[in-house]
């Protein structure tokens, strides 16, 4: 028998999760699936379940100044249709799953499930996420870098509930998302990659490269970016070659049900190689 | 004015079901209904030393072959009777029933099935053809592991390779496919006024009574089997309902409740039969022109653990192995192999897919060689009326592919799109060729089904179709009675054909091989000119006919020698692509198709056909990707197997030839099966154009792509 909860307010909700180490589920349309049984039967859940998405404290999408906050309740859908939210986040929910699952599933449930072929999660590390976790002794933020740590892993308190999920407000000149689906709907990934980059006066300002379902976790290197970071568009065609090579060491996928190591690895770096000359053909 | 009998009508179904009000097997309810979860041996090859159950809870029952009633037989009688109800001693693959739990709650069944542990000792398996044909784990049939083993022979294949100037020599292979019926399998079972009683989501109810008479060493009489609704079937509920069924008599034997056993999706996906996986190993022998001289072709099928239809499935690969082409000199070696894989079993177009892809390929293969286009080193073997089949039959059909093909052509400005994209530019288009024997093969009609069908007019003046052929989504509910209201001219809506009750309706035989509409719907177009003709006869009138062999189609069922279908089906099928440079995914760009299925009994239904049969033969080809891994299917979850959405293809064109067949009624020939035939070819032929590299099984996925384009 899996025992539930209804929480009528954040603080009950942090109790219970506090008491019960119950798990949080707000949409559902990972944890139903994961724990699913015979038809008739209750899902195995090995925890209670605690039920959050009907929390208005956490069920908003809120435009501050200098970064969107996600909470933790609100849907996939409702992300995809805030016209604040950056595009390219917007783009790849709008690759996830279907319409009626992502009327149910959640950001925060996403990341929470912490797989690398999470979808919303390439794009957030490329976009500099940042998570809030809160527990009865108060909030505490990290990157979505630093919160998942391997398939399923991540820095989740068993007192903690994630609130909300914050991204900084920034523009960028040049941005790709590029999810390989096992078909075009209502597909899992074979993986994914998102590039973006801020070129100004021919010079590189910033630029992102994370690359889904390619590792434990998604993979993106901040140290091979600084390298990338300041070069002059000429630079960049003359210096990729070379700091190409970190990326194919760095993108280790493997073989499963869903499509082939061999695959992922060359598709990945198609992608980047294509991303990077956008970059040398539009300036 | 009489209406055409092709013009469309709601399917009498279509309110029902697209309301949500039709009653599928699980949304019946019974008094005290018990529930049947089937325990199985999780090895693919192995002897049972122990089976171990731990003390059952009142109301709790764990039937095992001990249960079976006295005088009963621990096999399934199919075609053959090899495969048993319950693992006798050696495990022939992985999740062979060997027992079924049974209880009210089935959270509690689900821990008892926890409890039971079962001692195996290991025994080496065989999975591959080749594997089978080595026989890697012993003899799993006979002394060669060789269910089936055949050899076709036309014109003189020495004397042509004789001739030859080169011989071209290559392999390709088709993968296994799930069904993905929308209902996965689900029957419930119980025992009343003496009888057996199981209701079905199946295709052949009376299948069912002969597989498991024997089992409860009970008269066919003595079992009662109520055709349930059924959400879909594709020939996975052909045999394998009797797979369950037969436990589930045994557990109804001892019990005495009402039981269901419904799978669920990852149990249907998981452990259920798939369509054979195929090798074709072709050798032809070109002549100076590039003429084929003569072709040798070496067909294997992987059948699996037990034999069910494996080598009619075999038949008809072989029999579709030069596809539309008229080839002079051709000798055909066909196997089925027994392997310690899931036994394969039905699926649409039964055999024909796999021989018709292999013979499609291997075709546009040879062209490619010689710079010739595909299509144009196709045209000069298509077949014509009066050529001699592979089966050194007579073709009476009237073949009008060059009609077809021009249909085709037009629709999707073919020409302009050759004329502008170049092979290897990325752009591509596939076009396929095939044909469709309708109805079973051979004479199996005349000796071994011999249809018969009644037909009932009651006082109120509505009439009654009782057969034994079931509405699966293909529309016979509506067409059957189409087909009488057309000849009494009176509405439909006073002509019923329900469900079937085997103890109800005489048997018109299974729902399988493209059969039902033009052999059973022949029956009922004759019983209806019947009943018209004694219509005033009585206040009640009862008709009832038997099949009709057409004459002029003679058949040898122990050579394979003769007319193996009384006629065709026929389609062409154009398929335009664009391949993605970087991730090698395929986006389909357009859908052609021509198909001749004598006279379209009802336009809508046939377009429905065409639709849900391309589509479903495209996944086949490109998506439907199913590993078989240490006696596993890999991908047994529908986010894992991946079948198209309406996302993944675009509209399709369709267009029918008329091109009446005498035996059909008004003229109608067999089409479920025909229009899954072309698809995974063309689609398979688009992507070599596209890629400039040629392509040697399907599932043709972005993965395959790469490895291709990899190659040299």
């Amino acid at each position: 028998m899996v025992k539930t909860f209804h929480p009528r307010t954040l603080e009950e909700a942090l109790k219970i999760r506090k008491d019960e180490k119950a798990i949080p589920l707000a949409g559902g349309t990972d944890l139903m699936v994961r724990f699913r049984s015979w038809a008739g039967t209750q899902p195995d859940f090995p925890w209670p379940v605690m039920f959050i998405n009907h929390l208005s404290e956490i069920r908003y999408i809120d435009i501050q100044p200098k970064e969107i906050r996600i909470g933790a309740g609100a849907t996939l859908s409702e992300v995809e249709q805030c016209s604040e939210v950056p595009k390219v986040l917007r783009t790849a929910v709008s690759q996830m799953a279907a319409p009626a699952l992502r009327n149910l599933g959640t950001v925060a449930g996403n990341i929470c499930n912490a797989s690398p072929a999470g979808d919303t999660i390439s794009v957030l590390y490329a976009l500099n996420a940042r998570v809030e976790l809160t527990s009865l002794h108060g909030a505490r933020q990290i990157s979505i870098m630093e919160f998942i740590s391997g398939p399923g892993r991540k820095d989740l308190g068993d007192d903690e509930i994630m609130t909300a999920v914050m991204i900084p407000i920034e523009s960028f000149t040049h941005t790709l998302y590029r999810k390989v689906g096992t078909r075009k709907a209502n597909a899992l990934s074979k993986l994914s990659f998102c590039g973006l980059a801020k070129i100004k006066a021919g010079r590189i300002d910033d630029i992102r490269l994370s690359f889904g379902a390619v590792g434990p976790t998604v993979v993106r290197s901040v140290e091979t970016e600084k390298k990338l970071i300041g070069l002059s568009i000429e630079k960049l065609k003359e210096l990729y070659s070379e700091i190409r090579p970190d990326y194919v060491a760095m993108v280790q996928p493997i073989d499963d049900q869903r499509s082939t190591a061999v695959y992922r690895k060359q598709v990945s770096l198609n992608l980047l190689d294509q991303y990077i000359e956008s970059l040398t053909m539009e300036s | 004015m009489k209406k055409r009998i092709s013009d469309s009508i709601r399917r009498v179904d279509a309110f029902d079901k697209a309301g949500g009000i039709t009653k599928y097997i699980s949304d019946m309810d019974f008094e005290d209904l018990q529930y049947g979860r089937l325990v199985r041996a999780l090895r693919s090859h192995a002897r049972i030393k122990s089976i171990k159950s731990p003390k059952l809870p009142d109301g709790y029952y764990f039937i095992t072959k001990d249960d079976i009633p006295t005088g009963g037989k621990n096999e399934i009688q199919q075609i053959s009777n090899d495969w048993p109800v319950f693992v006798k001693d050696e495990v022939l693959f992985y999740g062979e029933t060997v027992g079924m739990l049974v209880g009210p709650d089935r959270q509690k069944i689900l821990d008892l099935e926890d409890a039971i542990s079962i001692e195996y000792e290991e025994l080496e398996e065989a999975f591959s053809i080749d594997e089978g044909l080595a026989l890697k784990s012993g003899k799993i049939y006979g002394e060669d592991n060789c269910y089936g083993d055949y050899h076709l022979n036309k014109g003189d294949v020495k004397k042509g390779f004789a001739e030859a100037v080169t011989v071209f020599e290559e392999e390709i292979n088709t993968g296994y496919q799930e069904h993905v019926y929308m209902e996965p399998q689900g029957l419930v079972g119980y025992y009343e006024n003496g009888k057996y009683v199981i209701i079905a989501s199946s295709q052949c109810p009376f299948y069912i009574k002969k597989a498991i008479s024997p089992v409860l060493n009970t008269d066919q009489d003595n079992i009662v089997i109520k055709q349930a609704t059924t959400g879909g079937a594709f020939g996975g509920k052909e045999h394998f309902p009797d797979i369950i069924a037969a436990p589930l008599a045994v557990a109804v034997d001892v019990i005495r409740k009402p039981i269901q056993v419904v799978f669920d999706r990852k149990e249907d996906l998981s452990f259920t039969a798939k369509r054979h996986p195929s090798r074709g190993i072709f050798r032809t022998g070109l002549d100076a022109k590039g003429n084929i001289v003569a072709m040798d072709v070496d067909v294997t099928i992987n059948a699996g653990a037990y034999m069910s239809c494996s080598n009619i499935v075999l038949q008809r690969a072989i029999f579709s192995i030069n596809s539309v082409y008229d080839i002079a000199n051709v000798h055909v070696h066909g196997r089925s192999v027994a392997t310690n894989a899931f036994p394969s079993d039905a699926f649409r177009g039964f055999g024909a897919p796999q021989g018709l892809f292999l013979a499609e390929m291997h075709m546009s293969h040879i062209a490619r060689n010689l710079g010739i286009s595909p299509v144009e080193y196709k045209r000069r073997y298509f077949m014509k009326k009066g050529d001699t089949t592979i089966t050194n039959g007579i073709m009476h059909d009237e073949v009008k592919l060059e009609e077809m093909l021009e249909k085709v052509y037009a629709a999707g400005s073919i020409e302009e799109k050759l004329a502008e994209y170049t092979p290897g530019s990325g752009r591509g288009i596939g076009i396929s060729f095939y044909q469709h024997g309708a109805g079973f093969t051979g004479n199996g009609e005349q000796e071994i089904i011999k249809a018969k069908l009644k037909m009932l007019k009651h006082g109120d003046g509505n009439v009654e179709i009782l057969l034994s052929n079931v509405e699966m989504g293909q529309g016979l509910q509506t067409t059957f009675p189409k087909i009488a209201a057309q000849v009494l001219e009176i509405p439909i809506e006073m002509i019923s054909c329900d469900n079937p009750d085997t103890s109800k309706v005489p048997n018109s035989g299974p729902t399988v091989a493209s059969r039902s509409l033009m052999v059973v719907g022949k029956l009922v177009e004759r019983a209806s000119r019947e009943l018209k003709e004694r219509w005033d006869e009585d206040e009640e009138v009862e008709v009832l006919v038997n099949y009709i062999h057409p004459e002029g189609c003679e058949w040898d069922q122990a050579t394979l020698q003769g007319d193996a279908y009384p006629t065709y089906g026929w389609g062409v099928c154009a398929i335009e692509v664009e391949v993605d440079p970087a991730t090698a995914e395929v986006e389909t760009k357009g859908i052609w198709t021509a198909h001749d299925v004598g006279v379209a009994i009802d336009e809508m239904i046939v377009h429905g056909q065409v639709n849900g049969g391309v589509i479903q033969a495209l996944g086949y080809g490109s998506l439907e990707k199913l590993d078989y891994k240490d006696g596993k299917f890999q991908q047994n979850t529908l986010a894992d197997y991946i079948i198209p959405t309406s996302m993944d293809f675009p509209m399709m064109s369709s267009q029918l030839i008329e091109n009446p067949y005498e035996n059909g009624p008004f003229g109608a020939k067999g089409l479920g099966e025909l229009v899954f035939d072309g698809g995974a070819s063309a689609f398979a032929d688009a992507v070599e154009y596209a890629i400039g590299k040629k392509v040697y099984k399907i599932p043709v996925t972005p993965e395959y792509i790469m490895e291709v384009k990899n190659r040299d």
